[in-house]
């Protein structure tokens, strides 16, 4: 019963951290655009705090490179679980028209797991929000996973 | 009561000459050891006997005043000796003016006295308790100190002799002054406790310590003269001496005021108050035991102690109204300055004047009410007060400083001294503790007067910043291991610990401290303010339910603590955020190149707004001010 | 005794719930105000729900103390004022709280946390004494610090009081960090302090200092209703005014800087608190 009644709030209530490992700002402009009147994600519940501790719902645009992997190890590892990643962009699934670049690593799921991965050159917000979606019904999932 | 008399005022001092002259360190501490049991003993035993009055048998024809002649001149005689070896002027023309003047009284003036010597109600009582408890476990943390110290400094002597001496001595003359009922007596050990405290702040004998010991004793002997005239001048309106004399004269019988403004006077000298602070703040050079001793916990009490005397004759006055206002400004003059430092000390110097002021505010809005909150501010200020300057003190022995910003994450290093200091900060600013129940009375009594209410509220919240700042400071530090304490001396843990659990107790049971001293022999002669049931405080017009209050504080306590161990055990740590460039390091993080740069966050103080040198002259003229008010407005 | 016994109980519960449904409409009335639709009325509920249930993730364990502290000391204020206990005694209670907030912000060394801690300790270096000041006024006008002497009241507190209640107000919305002094911790100051005082609370801790601010909204609200005491409607609409013009001034105020905090907040709060008080006195 309380289970449920936390599965229902987790679902109700992703905050989410937004990462730019450095892309090129087009997904970022979308990701903030659906915080705006138009998309208005707080419908949701969704809040974008920017600050790890505080955060279920990890969204990673741009390229992984040598310099920013451990920035994002370091974010991923001090969210508390459960938690989602939702990679955002081709640059941010493969490491896009970069990947072959002498610094970089390639996509996100090169350094954390990543659950949902959202395609586009840049993503269309719709498609952002969906993917945040999906990321809520991976909770479902997660909540028997042993969170630690 | 005699004997127990005579054990609290003469042991100390034959303590005193024992230690001067012993050489072996182990034989003194048995000395002071004794002293200090026996002296709290005393303390303790002396709670079933007072009030009482007496005057001893004249021995070989010579009754207490006549006593104490002698040795007053040669005090201060002493007091002028060291002002001609200091070459200060400001020490010189004092001292000599009070000799010429105290000669006069005694050798033409004042014929033989018909006054009890000795008197102790519960106001005395409250005194000798904390100058023979507190100020003995003061005493026995000094070894453990003193030893540190002294090795730090790399003498070629022990100065402890002298040291423990003069602690001892000061014992002896505190006890002396509240337990006196003829002003002649009390003037000798006014004089002996400036004399001690010279003494004691330029024990050091670098040169900071003796300018700044100079300056304490030209301020104090100033405040010795405005004893001796404020003395002589009531002698010659009543023709007495006696201090239960003259609060027996009814209001206009003769009684100057202007006499008992220069006693307030000579009692703000003592207690610090604005502008004479400048002798206490510089007295933190001292080592830290005679901080805690003299300088916060019981000589700064004097002041208020002789005020809260006085306070019955000034009621309803000019001068008491004055105080009241005075004491307000005081206590937010304080509390400013004290935002403004880094300096440890220094905050707790200027949070004693602050709390001083507080005081004296309570002793001057004289109602039953305030007068209960003035005393049970003296009351848990010395104990909690002590115990803080105590940790202060261990504190800078460990990590060579007083600054507060060193003191950032002490936890980490000595875990026990960092949570006792927090407790104290604890115990000085949050309720069901001793200390807010003074100050809530004091407020609610304030209420009245527009005048002392704003210094107050702004005053209160200033205490409330500068504290929680520090004890946010010291807890600083990511930290999730197992608590282990340090290692200290068991001399310094036995008595930061019998504090801290001293302080904790006294406010728990403090509605039956208040219904022992308040109700049961009346303190000065008001009318309890208070009813006590249910453990719950009460008057007309409000309410403090101290024992609900303790008992929800305890459960709560408990159950914070059950939280840190859910979180020690079950929790998963990780490093404070750091913009995700954090490294295991806690402060450190990558930054270009990277090269490990470390983090830095330093605390507020605000000195553009309430640093030293933008408030001090401004403070020291209102005061002056209000000052020349309080004499003038008697004239 | 069972009569106060339920009044706790009571407290202990809809202390928080209010305070949660408030803030629940407060997002709900911000988003319409920038012309979106906004979350749920019990989103509050589901954030503190979700967060409860979350991993256990520290920086320092005394941290849990210090959540766990704030939480008893803003409950028992409410419990206070339902008992309708001293006024003075349950500001102090309350600002105990905010004390243990702030030395858990201040255990752990983040920057962010520590400006945040700052910034806590300078708003209530604002906000103290204006409050003491109010709760001076009532008792120039009750003649008592006690809340009962309040309700003995024939006519409504508000009339006599004005001033002293837009003093309140501001109290109010320094104390719920509403713009243009929300400064501590924001929802909109992720470049500046990423969550300032709440940045290194997390999870099951974060939620309870979010209960604990539920009730001190509640309490703070208490207050204000207070001053319509005689009639529970006039209370009521007090109320809800009250909080409607917070929202509005949260929405058309940019956050200012601590030092502008101080100097309206001391300047206009004493002057004004100055005025009633003195027009109190000389009745």
């Amino acid at each position: 019963m309380f289970e449920k009644i936390l599965t229902r709030a987790r679902m109700r209530s992703p905050w989410m951290l937004h990462f730019d490992c450095g892309s090129c700002n087009g997904c970022d402009i979308e990701v903030l655009a659906c915080l705006t009147p138009v998309y208005d994600v707080e419908r949701f519940g969704v809040v974008n705090t920017g600050n790890p501790m505080h955060a279920d719902i990890l969204l990673v645009t741009g390229t992984v490179n040598h310099r920013n992997r451990n920035v994002l190890r370091n974010l991923y590892d001090q969210m508390p679980g459960p938690k989602v990643v939702v990679a955002i962009g081709a640059c941010g699934l493969t490491g896009g028209i970069f990947r072959q670049a002498w610094n970089v690593v390639g996509g996100v799921d090169r350094v954390i797991p990543v659950d949902v991965y959202v395609p586009g050159c840049p993503a269309k917000p719709e498609a952002i929000i969906d993917g945040v979606v999906m990321g809520l019904e991976k909770f479902m999932e997660k909540q028997h996973v042993d969170i630690s | 009561m005699h004997p127990l008399t005579f054990i609290l005022i003469l042991l100390p001092f034959v303590a005193a000459a024992c230690c001067f002259w012993t050489v072996s360190e182990r034989l003194r501490s048995y000395i002071v050891l004794t002293t200090g049991g026996t002296l709290m003993a005393s303390a303790l035993l002396l709670t079933f006997r007072a009030p009482f009055a007496f005057s001893p048998e004249p021995v070989w024809g010579l009754d207490v005043h006549d006593a104490v002649k002698i040795p007053d001149f040669l005090l201060t005689a002493l007091i002028l000796y060291y002002g001609f070896r200091r070459r200060s002027f400001a020490v010189i023309v004092p001292t000599a003016v009070q000799i010429v003047l105290m000669l006069w009284f005694e050798g033409f003036m004042i014929e033989a006295p018909s006054v009890q010597a000795f008197y102790c109600d519960n106001l005395s009582l409250i005194m000798v308790l904390i100058i023979s408890i507190v100020g003995s476990l003061i005493c026995f943390q000094a070894f453990a100190y003193m030893k540190i110290h002294e090795t730090h400094r790399h003498l070629p002597e022990s100065r402890q002799p002298r040291f423990f001496g003069v602690m001892m001595f000061f014992l002896g003359a505190m006890n002396g002054l509240v337990l006196s009922n003829d002003m002649s007596v009390i003037h000798f050990f006014f004089e002996a406790t400036t004399l001690c405290s010279f003494l004691l702040i330029g024990h050091d004998g670098d040169e900071t310590a003796v300018r700044n010991s100079v300056r304490a004793l030209w301020m104090n002997s100033l405040g010795g003269l405005a004893f001796t005239v404020a003395m002589m001048i009531i002698y010659r309106n009543l023709g007495t001496i006696g201090l239960q004399q003259i609060l027996r004269t009814s209001p206009g019988a003769g009684l100057s005021f202007l006499a008992m403004a220069l006693l307030c006077l000579a009692a703000f000298v003592k207690s610090a108050q604005f502008p004479m602070q400048s002798w206490l703040t510089g007295a933190m050079v001292a080592p830290t035991p005679v901080s805690a001793l003299l300088h916060s916990s019981t000589m700064v009490k004097v002041g208020v102690y002789l005020a809260l005397r006085l306070a019955p004759v000034m009621h309803g006055s000019f001068l008491s109204h004055c105080i009241a206002i005075y004491g307000a400004f005081s206590f937010l003059a304080g509390a400013g300055l004290a935002v403004g430092q880094s300096n440890g000390k220094k905050v707790l110097a200027y949070s004693t004047i602050s709390n001083l002021g507080l005081i004296f505010a309570c002793i001057g809005i004289d109602t039953p009410e305030s007068i209960t909150a003035a005393v049970l501010l003296l009351l848990f200020h010395a104990v909690v007060k002590a115990l803080l300057f105590l940790c202060v003190g261990t504190i800078e022995q460990h990590i060579d400083s007083r600054d507060i910003e060193d003191m950032r994450g002490l936890y980490a290093k000595m875990p026990l001294t960092a949570l006792i200091a927090v407790m104290g900060v604890v115990m000085m600013i949050m309720p069901p503790f001793g200390l807010l129940l003074g100050k809530w009375m004091a407020m609610e009594a304030a209420s009245a007067n527009i005048f002392v209410i704003f210094p107050t509220a702004v005053g209160s919240a200033l205490t409330a910043m500068y504290w929680a700042r520090w004890a946010g400071t010291l807890m600083s530090d990511p930290f999730a291991g197992k608590f282990k304490p340090e290692s200290q001396p068991p001399m310094t843990w036995g008595v930061l610990v019998s504090l801290c659990a001293g302080a904790g107790l006294l406010s728990v049971l403090s509605p039956w401290v208040y219904a022992k001293l308040f109700t049961t022999s009346m303190i000065l002669h008001y009318t309890p303010p208070y009813v006590l049931h249910d453990g719950m405080l009460e008057n007309a017009w409000g309410v403090f339910a101290v024992l609900p209050l303790c008992a929800v504080a305890v459960l709560g306590f408990l159950q914070s603590i059950g939280a840190v161990l859910w979180a020690a055990t079950g929790a998963r740590v990780v490093t404070p955020y750091l913009s995700g460039i954090q490294t295991e390091e806690p402060r450190v993080f990558t930054g270009p190149m990277n090269r490990r740069v470390q983090a830095q966050a330093g605390n507020y103080y605000l000195s553009n707004l309430f640093g030293e040198r933008t408030l001090t002259v401004w403070i020291n003229l209102a005061a002056g001010v209000l000052l020349i008010l309080i004499v003038g407005g008697t004239l | 005794m069972i009569r106060h016994g339920i009044l706790i109980a009571a407290a202990l519960i809809f202390g928080p719930l209010v305070g949660g449904l408030i803030s629940g409409m407060d997002r709900i009335l911000t988003a319409r105000v920038q012309s979106r639709i906004g979350p749920p009325l019990l989103q509050p509920f589901y954030d503190v729900i979700k967060l409860l249930g979350k991993e256990k993730v520290v920086v320092n364990v005394w941290q849990a103390f210090c959540a766990n502290a704030y939480l008893t000391a803003a409950s028992i204020a409410v419990v206070l004022l339902c008992l309708r206990s001293d006024l003075l005694l349950i500001l102090f209670i309350q600002a105990v709280g905010s004390v243990f907030l702030v030395v858990g912000a201040f255990s752990s060394t983040s920057p962010y946390s520590q400006i945040g801690a700052h910034r806590e300790l300078l708003q209530m270096l604002c906000y103290e004494p204006l409050l003491i000041l109010v709760a001076v006024g009532v008792y120039l006008q009750t003649g008592s610090f006690r809340i009962a002497a309040v309700h003995a009241l024939h006519q409504p507190m508000l009339l006599k009081l004005p001033f002293l209640f837009l003093v309140l107000g501001l109290v109010l919305t320094i104390k719920l960090r509403k713009s243009p002094f929300d400064l501590s911790t924001s929802h909109h100051a992720h470049q500046e302090l990423v969550k300032g005082l709440l940045t290194d609370y997390s999870g099951p801790l974060l939620a309870l200092t979010e209960i604990a601010h539920w009730c001190d909204t509640a309490l703070l609200l208490g207050f204000c209703s207070l001053f319509w005491a005689t009639n529970p409607i006039g209370a009521l609409l007090l109320v809800a005014v009250t909080y409607l013009m917070e929202i509005w001034i949260d929405n058309v105020c940019a956050r200012m800087n601590w030092r502008w905090m101080l100097g309206y907040g001391w300047g206009m709060g004493m002057a004004l608190s100055l005025v009633n008080l003195v027009w109190l006195y000389a009745r």
